[in-house]
């Protein structure tokens, strides 16, 4: 299933988020294009992973609406796959890597209804995308980093979603496990579906991503990676933040060389 | 033979052996559902939870007495437990959404003072001498041998209906207990199902009360299923694990106690339970205690072995060596014992071979075995360079050969990937680094 439209496929209007008093997100007013790798960036603590969640309906909005794919988010539920943060879990839980890509078919299978030999072909497929069909029957625990988040990016991609949400999918993750997500998630742009990102890396966005949100509890800019990344919006995100000057500088140089 | 023990516990009236069979069945569907629930009360790391629940029993135990009119009828009693463990549970959820307490403290708090009043009103109940009152205190520590049969029949069906409603939702329940976030995000009712299974939990907490106790009675819920995990990797095979040491325990318990006059069941279940939580902790195979030790030691003489033969294939190029050479050149705790290994293969297949009182060198097969040894360390250290993750997922301490476990095509281009790398590195003549810094590797 491709999108069908051409509108936006996320839109944030006027998104306030607060944790009891303190606002962590403000004003966020956002809109995102269908069918594209879209990187929300920012320094620690920007309210990037909560913006994530607001999209999810996991944290209650203060103010403001979201929509997906046009409509709100109960309607389109089905449509959106999450990758959540991979120290989210406990990975010495008792399941197999079969087991956890499974789980992506449950919302389809609904209530009661127990996976069967589709949903195992769907998940072996899904496993296979990732590089991971050797290690289908092994606990999750005794996986690398890299392996166990693509375990995740394996259990999104059985949800067979048009919207997908991923939350830091390369933290801890080394080169190999990088390029092989990364890939994942250009198929399934060119399949016409939406990715969208939460990246702490700058150096890996020029290379990767279409566009951009640059967040620090507010919207600082957003559009295509080129016109985004200049070194005056990075200095008014990362304002203050000085042990992050010179990543900055490093992603300025690379994001100024023509690829 | 339990039911002789069950029998001998009842030397007032005959019990027909019938009566005995019921409440035996009984426990164990008891022991059985406890274990089988609690899986989900310690993966979702809801035990003390649990606890706060069964220590809110007795309040509701003695209120149902006094509302009952001094009846001693057990489902009424029960009837009464359950409903101040979920009034507990309903305190601790609101306490934990309206007050800044952390979750622990938030137990403590809801356990002491259900506890306190549920101890304080049992004891006025027993000091003004209610008639009928002299048995509440069983509901403390657990006691089995005044069970009718009608009883235990209502608690064996209690227990099988709510394993029966864990089978149903097994899917559900593992989803939200593993990662309730994607869980709630992929549109389950995340909340719902968490109470759901923690009322579960408290159902069988009131329904273990006989057999263990308010105060032992979490130990059945928490002790089985962390006994099982010990032995199984998967959900799947932990739940009905985890219900039969649970079963073995409340029945073992029952059977020594109504042996014993007056013994509660209580710590007899308790001890049971641990009994079988301490051999497996110690046995079972990967997670164990022992198999961690064996593994440990068996790691460390390994890579003495290993590191031994490697450091005689460099002394042998000079001719015979001693013993002193080679431990001087690979030092480390292990190193005496893995030569005396080594001096001990000549037995088998020479590896080394006597060329004076201590004078050694590598026989034609240790020479072999060396060889093969440094080359796959130097494949392996490529891997480590070039492909960090696969080395990662595959490298063990006794250096297996690279190709056998990777495959001989992924080996190949994992060299040609580091030696494109080493290329690159030299064309690009130093470029992060100021000139006049000192660099590492100015070639060996």
């Amino acid at each position: 299933m491709t999108m069908s439209t051409t509108s936006a496929g996320l839109e944030f209007h006027d998104v306030t988020v607060a944790y009891g008093r303190r606002p962590v997100l403000w004003n966020v007013d956002l809109t995102v294009p269908g069918a594209c790798l879209f990187g929300i960036i920012g320094p620690n603590g920007a309210g990037k992973s909560t913006l994530l969640k607001a999209a999810l309906g996991l944290v209650p909005l203060a103010g403001g609406e979201v929509r997906i794919l046009g409509a709100p988010l109960e309607q389109v539920r089905a449509r959106v796959g999450y990758v959540p943060q991979r120290e989210s879990v406990d990975w010495d839980f008792p399941v197999t890597v079969t087991d956890v890509v499974l789980m992506g078919t449950y919302a389809r299978l609904g209530w009661l209804r127990r996976p069967g030999p589709r949903e195992r072909s769907l998940a072996a497929e899904c496993l296979d995308r990732v590089g991971l069909a050797d290690v289908a029957d092994r606990q999750i625990g005794r996986l690398s980093g890299g392996q166990q988040q693509r375990v995740f990016l394996a259990r999104a991609l059985a949800q067979q979603a048009d919207v997908y949400f991923l939350d830091e999918p390369m933290a801890g993750v080394d080169a190999r496990s990088q390029e092989r997500i990364f890939r994942v998630l250009s198929e399934l742009r060119a399949e016409g579906r939406l990715v969208v990102i939460v990246h702490h890396d700058l150096r890996s966005v020029a290379e990767w991503f279409d566009a951009v949100a640059l967040i620090d509890m507010r919207l600082v800019a957003t559009g295509p990676v080129a016109e985004v990344l200049t070194p005056e919006n990075l200095r008014r995100t990362y304002a203050g933040r000085l042990d992050l000057l010179d990543e900055i500088g490093r992603a300025v140089a690379e994001g100024g060389r023509t690829p | 033979m339990i039911l002789a023990v069950v029998d001998d516990s009842f030397p007032a009236a005959w019990i027909p052996p019938y009566n005995t069979l019921v409440v035996a069945a009984g426990v164990a569907s008891v022991g059985f559902a406890a274990g089988v629930v609690g899986c989900f009360a310690v993966l979702r790391r809801r035990a003390l939870a649990g606890d706060a629940a069964a220590h809110a029993t007795l309040l509701g135990v003695g209120l149902a007495f006094l509302l009952g009119g001094g009846r001693r009828d057990l489902p009424l009693l029960l009837a009464g437990a359950l409903s101040t463990a979920i009034a507990a549970l309903l305190g601790l959820v609101l306490i934990g959404r309206w007050t800044r307490t952390r979750d622990d403290a938030a137990t403590a708090i809801v356990l002491g003072v259900s506890f306190g009043a549920g101890i304080t009103l049992l004891s006025g109940i027993s000091a003004r001498g209610i008639p009928g009152s002299a048995g509440l205190e069983q509901f403390l520590l657990g006691h089995t041998a005044g069970l009718t049969a009608a009883d235990a029949t209502i608690l064996g069906v209690m227990s099988l209906l709510v394993v029966g409603i864990v089978a149903l939702f097994l899917k559900e329940s593992t989803l939200v207990a593993f990662d309730p976030l994607f869980a709630a995000a992929s549109g389950w009712p995340v909340t719902l199902i968490d109470y759901a299974l923690v009322v579960l939990v408290a159902v069988m907490v009131v329904v273990g009360l006989p057999a263990a106790g308010a105060v032992l009675v979490t130990a059945l819920v928490v002790i089985p299923p962390v006994t099982a995990r010990q032995w199984t990797d998967s959900v799947g095979v932990m739940l009905p694990l985890a219900g039969l040491f649970g079963l073995v325990a409340a029945l073992s318990g029952v059977a020594v106690s109504s042996a014993v006059p007056r013994m509660p069941t209580g710590p007899l279940v308790v001890i049971a339970a641990s009994i079988l939580l301490t051999i497996s902790l110690l046995i079972a195979p990967r997670r164990g205690g022992l198999a961690r030790w064996l593994q440990a030691r068996r790691t460390v003489a390994a890579w003495a072995d290993g590191r031994l033969l490697e450091v005689a294939l460099r002394l042998d190029g000079d001719g015979p060596f001693t013993r002193e050479q080679l431990l001087a050149r690979a030092p480390g705790a292990a190193a005496d014992s893995a030569f005396k290994r080594l001096v001990r293969s000549a037995a088998i297949e020479p590896v080394v071979t006597r060329a004076g009182t201590d004078a050694w060198r590598l026989a034609v097969w240790g020479r072999e075995l060396a060889a093969e040894r440094s080359r796959r360390v130097a494949a392996w250290t490529e891997v480590l360079e070039a492909a960090r993750e696969d080395a990662r997922g595959h490298l063990t301490i006794d250096v297996p050969s690279p190709e056998a476990i990777l495959g001989a095509a992924r080996m190949k281009a994992i060299r040609e990937s580091a030696a494109a790398e080493r290329v690159a590195g030299e064309a690009r003549p130093g470029q992060p680094w100021q000139p006049g810094q000192p660099m590492g590797g100015a070639g060996g």
